[in-house]
């Protein structure tokens, strides 16, 4: 059973970090081969959708996680994009246990990120196991 | 004695008020009204780009549940259900009870009165109000994350379809709204 915690107040203002949260409990319940990644986090996940104005921090503790609204202590790795970016990130296929680049889904990304820049991720380079890991948790696919 | 939900007899009731409503009530028709959810639904039947967006194997219906707002003629929340299938079929667009809401696989999309009209006018965009919470979305999330497009594109076409949102009624008008709705809830058994 995956345990996540809303910070107060949270879940009834429902919104960005709401859904995240179900996308990580939906895809760990149907997916439950990736509950190794989700245990292998440890450190804070920040998250901003700048077109919406709404951000949100994922504090990741070896199997359990917390959400917050906003910024929280000093993230790892930090995402920031539009709305429907941040949604695409959920669509990433994962081929042979890691996220794959190579469709349509990751190529658009891929633009995104190091063309039009309308992707800014922090920690990209610091902490890449961890990136790879979270894109497993967020990936639908 | 009111039509039981989810019979025969409902659905063929519910088509011929909403045809005789069509053919009778002066356009533009009110939004969320039984006349204009008929338009919709023809609308959402015809829509290309929702099925150029659609999944091939989609089968989860999306219910758009609008809270109530006495002020505008909502005396009580009114929830309209999408019946999606593959290849972006709409097979139709009907009011639901709530007892009839929350069945596995759906989808339900919770806005204010207020919100909607926002969404019909192109004022609040679909994805960054449910990122907001302006929107709220119930259901499994890996799956409609999956079919986002196609999802966002249903709701936006609340705003395509000619009608007169609420809001923009007179007294009189929003009072004859308020009764519709009420008639319907009662003859249709949709409380």
């Amino acid at each position: 059973m995956t345990q996540i915690i809303f910070a107060p107040g949270i879940e009834d203002e429902g919104g960005l970090p709401v859904m995240i949260a179900g996308i990580i409990t939906g895809n760990l319940e149907a997916k439950p081969e990736r509950q190794n990644d989700f245990n292998a986090l440890n450190g804070n996940i920040y998250m901003r959708a700048h077109d919406a104005y709404v951000d949100m921090t994922m504090v990741f503790e070896k199997g359990k996680l917390s959400v917050h609204s906003g910024k929280v202590g000093n993230p790892r790795i930090s995402i920031c994009t539009d709305s429907e970016t941040l949604l695409d990130l959920a669509n990433i296929n994962i081929k042979f246990g890691l996220p794959h680049y190579f469709d349509y889904a990751g190529l658009a990304i891929l633009k995104k990120l190091f063309l039009t820049r309308e992707l800014e991720i922090k920690g990209l380079f610091a902490h890449p196991i961890m990136l790879t890991r979270f894109t497993k948790l967020m990936s639908c696919r | 004695m009111p039509y039981t939900f989810g019979t025969p007899e409902w659905e063929e009731a519910f088509k011929k008020l909403t045809q005789e409503r069509i053919a009778t009530q002066p356009r533009p028709f009110v939004v969320f009204s039984p006349e204009w959810i008929g338009e919709w639904e023809k609308y959402v039947q015809n829509d290309a780009k929702y099925k150029e967006l659609a999944q091939p194997n989609w089968e989860n219906p999306v219910i758009l549940h609008m809270l109530k707002n006495p002020a505008l003629g909502v005396d009580q929340d009114i929830y309209v259900k999408l019946d999606l299938w593959h290849n972006g079929e709409c097979r139709s667009i009907r009011y639901i009870p709530n007892t009839a809401v929350g069945q596995p696989g759906d989808f339900v999309v919770t806005g204010t009165v207020e919100r909607w009209l926002a969404v019909g006018r192109k004022q609040l965009d679909v994805t960054k109000g449910m990122m907001q919470g302006k929107l709220k979305l119930k259901g499994d999330l890996p799956t409609i994350v999956k079919a986002v497009k196609s999802s966002v594109r249903i709701v936006e076409t609340v705003g395509e379809v000619d009608g007169k949102f609420p809001d923009e009624l007179t007294p009189e008008q929003t009072e004859a709204f308020r009764k519709v709705v009420q008639d319907l809830t009662k003859e249709f058994n949709i409380t």
